[in-house]
């Protein structure tokens, strides 16, 4: 290997190493930018194993690798009131610290059936305080962080996957030019448009 | 107009300027500079030239930051445009803030504006129908605001004339409350749009549902070729500025017709504080401009003035426009400059659900957005307990629907597997309102903006008539929809303020006698022959039609009438 060339392959690697954002931000910070909540490493880790166990890693792509906590982040960052986060900062403290207790050890070491019945257990509750909302259209009484949080979390999850590059070219394909309106088609042929464009 | 030297002077002097540059301004420049005029277009925004200022036209869901919602902050400093429907991240930046541009209002209105080149006629609906008979003689048979100067015949020539070039879709239905125009094919409806539609017409004299007649080209002809323009992909994100030219905007379409003349000089950065009317001479002489980046005023001169401004930016320019003759606003001797502003009300919604024709779906997009009811009450005669009556959409889609319950794989598995719902429908009122002398605009006496233009101040609502229609609406369509077999019919009052529906109209109406009108029936302004206004806020009564194919129609005619004038002599 000449002189030239071992340059040229050092530089990539100081090139590459440069672009982990791991190695730029702060210590104990969050990795990417955020104007108004304050996040930390440990936080982030936190959300990024619940997004995961929201949508875990299977055959395909899961929420670590598609980045979705950074994207929960980012949103509740910037599309919501500060009573939202704040609720949603105290309710991942409070979800955290549950975890770890009923666990013994941390949310992420946990097993993922027990990551999911912890969420499920938020859910279940979510429901029937829904379900007593649309009664009396009043906010529950025991409004409870951990649901807003939770709630947060899994909505913008969601959205951010199926509205991901990976979600929409590969499972529900989207079409920027569909370039057709079919006024009358085969409803049997639905599950197939979904593959080649739904519209 | 001291400070000018006399070179300067020529060089801000033209044959026409258009104020504004929009729906009916970007009409007007290309009438002018085809007949041969050295044309000024005068925008108060910046310029957005069509394909290369669309920077979010080619851009995937997953481009956008938020995934296409406005930011909280955003929404929270700006209140009145968050609440337009097309105000999402690919196109906010086609939208004025409310916080770049304050109005007061003494009464809420929702005001949507568009301040580029091409103004609104980038973000529109593109829903486009003529005027009948029985639209143009609301006023006179019931005896609200003024008689409109012209009738059906005056426009139709003009109606075919745009159409053809603008490129209009639909099918001819030969109904006498909605003419037929110079069609593209109709975007077709689908087979519950059918089944309403065969359900409506069988039970009803009168009503019909059809498909929606649209400003997109389904079948370009060569005039939409030579205008660089190709057929519309259905890609339904019109908002953003479309790359194929597919559906009508002054951006694509006129303005680059009019710059191709070598007649047309486009400044962008101006905003008209003024028409000049010179005491002496008798006439309007031009226009008085600030330019928003150098912030310097400067003065621009013209045998003929086409006020184009957006209806209620019209209204504050002309209120603006004092002089000796004219101490309260240029044309006013009526008194009824600012007054009779009307909207359509757009505030009432119904949906439900149909489990027929389960076999089918569709496939692909409709630029039309389905179906079109014309309006059916009080057509032929009075028979309701309010006047006038509504138009309304219609449309019918089946969604991909998935289960988003508890977490993990099932989950994950259930989003890429979503089932096919059944047949959603809706339907939402585009109602009339009857204009009203309490209904106005009017320059707030203390506050101006940055431009040195004094703030409007909104004094516009609803009235009884609006309530009973929106109430009659929702029976209707009940009715029908029951009928129709439809199920959990749900009616949905959205009690949005006026302005909202984005179809503001009149403050300077049009009729026949100088002492209760401002323009005459060429839009021509009875007390100052060479201003012509042909925008919104020319209308004498609103109908129940998406207003801008009249707006294109009226302002052909009015270049048409007012060259003809120059060429006699009669405006100098």
């Amino acid at each position: 290997m000449d002189r030239r060339t071992v340059i040229k392959n050092l530089a990539l690697v100081i090139g590459g190493a440069a672009l982990l954002p791991s190695c730029l931000h702060e210590t104990g910070k969050a990795s990417i930018a955020l104007k108004k909540i304050n996040v930390s490493a440990d936080q982030e880790k936190f959300l990024a194993d619940v997004a995961e166990t929201i949508i875990p890693k299977t055959t395909t792509p899961g929420a670590k690798d598609l980045s979705l906590h950074l994207f929960v982040l980012k949103m509740v960052d910037d599309c919501f009131s500060k009573n939202d986060q704040d609720a949603f900062m105290s309710g991942l403290d409070k979800l955290k610290a549950d975890a770890e207790t009923r666990f013994g050890k941390s949310f992420g070491e946990a097993s993922q059936a027990q990551r999911e019945s912890l969420l499920n257990e938020l859910e279940k509750k979510q429901a029937e305080n829904q379900k007593a909302q649309g009664k009396n259209a009043k906010k529950p009484a025991d409004a409870d962080d951990r649901l807003t949080f939770y709630g947060i979390t899994k909505g913008e999850t969601i959205y951010g996957y199926t509205n991901s590059k990976y979600f929409m070219t590969k499972e529900i394909v989207y079409e920027l030019v569909p370039g057709r309106y079919n006024p009358d088609y085969p409803a049997k042929n639905f599950k197939a448009t979904l593959k080649h464009g739904l519209s | 107009m001291a400070y000018l030297n006399t070179d300067s002077a020529k060089q801000n002097t033209f044959d026409a300027i258009i104020i504004g540059s929009g729906m009916s301004g970007g009409w007007a420049a290309k009438e002018f500079t085809e007949k041969g005029l050295n044309t000024l277009m005068l925008e108060r925004g910046r310029d957005v030239k069509h394909l290369k200022d669309y920077p979010t036209t080619n851009m995937y869901p997953w481009e956008f930051e938020h995934r296409g919602e406005v930011p909280y902050d955003i929404q929270q400093a700006n209140p009145v445009i968050s609440r337009c429907y097309a105000y999402r991240e690919d196109a906010m930046h086609f939208f004025v803030k409310d916080t770049e541009h304050p109005y007061v209002q003494d009464k809420p209105f929702d005001w949507i504006r568009g301040y580029q080149v091409g103004g609104k006629s980038l973000m529109w609906a593109r829903q486009t129908q003529r005027w009948s008979e029985y639209d143009f003689e609301g006023p006179a048979r019931d005896g609200f605001a003024v008689d409109w100067p012209i009738r059906y015949k005056d426009l139709a020539p003009w109606y075919s004339y745009v159409e053809k070039f603008a490129g209009i879709s639909g099918n001819k239905d030969g109904l006498d409350n909605l003419p037929d125009g110079e069609f593209l094919p109709a975007f077709p409806l689908n087979s519950v749009e059918r089944h309403f539609s065969k359900v409506v017409s069988g039970n009803y004299t009168g009503r019909n549902v059809i498909s929606a007649r649209c400003a997109h080209l389904s079948v370009p002809q060569p005039i939409h070729t030579e205008q660089g323009r190709v057929m519309c992909q259905k890609r339904i994100l019109c908002q953003r500025g479309c790359p194929f030219g597919g559906y009508f905007s002054a951006n694509s379409t006129v303005i680059p017709w009019a710059l191709k003349t070598g007649k047309l000089t486009l400044r962008p950065h101006s905003v008209v504080q003024e028409v000049i009317f010179d005491d002496k001479k008798g006439k309007a002489t031009g226009v008085r401009i600030m330019d928003t980046e150098t912030k310097q005023v400067m003065e621009y001169y013209a045998k003929v003035i086409f006020v184009n401004a957006a209806a209620i930016n019209t209204n504050l320019v002309l209120l603006n426009s004092k002089s000796q003759r004219f101490p309260n606003g240029l044309g006013n001797d009526s008194g009824v400059l600012g007054k009779y502003v009307a909207f359509h009300n757009y505030s009432a919604r119904i949906s439900a659900e149909y489990d027929g024709d389960m076999d089918l779906m569709t496939d692909g997009r409709n630029p039309a957005g389905g179906g079109y009811i014309p309006r059916f009450r009080n057509v032929k005669k009075q028979e309701t307990n309010f006047l006038r009556g509504y138009a309304a959409g219609f449309s019918a889609s089946r969604w991909a629907h998935s289960d988003e319950s508890g977490v993990g794989k099932s989950l994950k598995d259930n989003l890429s597997n979503p089932s096919l719902t059944n047949w959603k429908v809706g339907s939402h009122m585009m109602g009339e309102t009857i204009p009203k002398k309490s209904n106005t605009v009017t320059l707030d006496p203390n506050q101006k903006d940055a431009w040195g233009v004094p703030l409007l101040k909104f004094n516009i609502s609803y009235d009884d008539n609006d309530a009973k229609m929106k109430q009659d609406y929702f029976e209707q369509m009940t009715e029908m929809f029951t009928k129709a077999g439809f199920k959990n019919i749900q009616t949905y009052d959205s009690k949005q303020a006026p302005g909202l529906d984005i179809h503001e109209m009149g403050g300077v109406r049009m009729g026949n006698d100088p002492k209760t009108s401002m323009l005459n029936k060429w839009n021509q302004m009875h007390a100052c022959n060479n201003v012509f206004v042909t925008d919104g806020a020319c209308m004498t009564s609103t109908s129940t039609q998406n207003p801008s194919l009249t707006y294109m129609a009226l302002t052909a005619r009015a270049v048409d009438y007012a060259v003809s004038e120059m060429k006699k002599g009669n405006i100098t």
